[in-house]
């Protein structure tokens, strides 16, 4: 009985978001990956994840997010995080995820976060 | 018919993931009809798809001849839920850290002790696991 997950990457103002849609679970790990991939071969400094046609993540959907949040460390780039329900929110906290990525209310706030102020 | 038969509900699911979301809704069917807000709702939906998770993959082994037995109980002062399994492995305990193991798997007892009032774990190999959850009506 396999989830369904699909995820898609867009670019608004600038930065590159890979959009979740479905269930983040087991099966998500080497979507999840692939998907973080493409984007930091595009070389840029942040990446948003939107988590707004989300309705249910499990622990290894956690830990799959847990990996690529991981690995964009590694590489310096900045992951903001917006579209998660209250209950994911806390969940996030919970697991210590709030502490690696930006946790924002809204995409909007996202993108403010990483445009430069005009000068 | 006892009182605590009419106000149980059994479900057995088959070891195989994805299946855990049919107790997850069952057992945030029976809260809401209980009166629990959403956010507890949702505390519940987690706590037992994780309790569920670590059954058919710890417990059972994936073994899909191998059921999860779920049991909801309606008490005055709360939902009681025991999701039992077959113990071919025991089920993992202890708790992960974000950003150091390489292995980023194991949330799940974790997130259970820290969503639900009360849980306490059984365990005896080739006997079975058996998690013991509670949420109780009036906590936050």
């Amino acid at each position: 009985m396999p989830d369904k997950l699909e995820l898609s990457v867009r670019r608004q103002s600038g930065l590159p978001i890979i959009q979740f849609s479905g269930d983040v679970t087991t099966f998500a790990e080497d979507v999840v990956q692939n998907a973080y991939r493409d984007v930091a071969r595009e070389g840029g400094r942040n990446v948003g994840l939107d988590f707004g046609s989300c309705n249910y993540i499990n622990s290894a959907g956690i830990a799959a997010i847990i990996g690529m949040v991981t690995e964009a460390r590694r590489q310096s780039r900045r992951v903001l995080v917006f579209g998660l329900s209250p209950h994911y929110q806390k969940i996030f906290r919970m697991v210590g995820l709030a502490d690696y990525v930006e946790m924002c209310a809204t995409e909007d706030e996202a993108l403010l976060r990483v445009t430069p102020p005009e000068a | 018919m006892t009182d605590e038969l009419k106000r149980s509900v059994e479900i057995r699911i088959p070891s195989e993931l994805g299946y855990e979301k049919v107790a997850m809704e069952a057992a945030a069917t029976v809260a809401r009809q209980m009166g629990f807000s959403p956010d507890r709702v949702q505390d519940l939906r987690t706590a037992v798809s994780e309790a569920c998770l670590n059954a058919i993959e710890h417990g059972n082994k994936l073994d899909v001849r191998s059921r999860v037995l779920v049991v909801l109980t309606v008490q005055p002062s709360g939902l009681e839920v025991n999701v039992a399994d077959s113990g071919k492995e025991l089920i993992p305990t202890g708790q992960p850290q974000a950003g150091r193991a390489e292995d980023y798997r194991g949330w799940g007892m974790f997130l259970i002790q820290n969503l639900v009032d009360e849980v306490e774990v059984q365990s005896e190999p080739n006997v079975g696991n058996q998690v013991r959850m509670v949420i109780r009506l009036g906590e936050q």
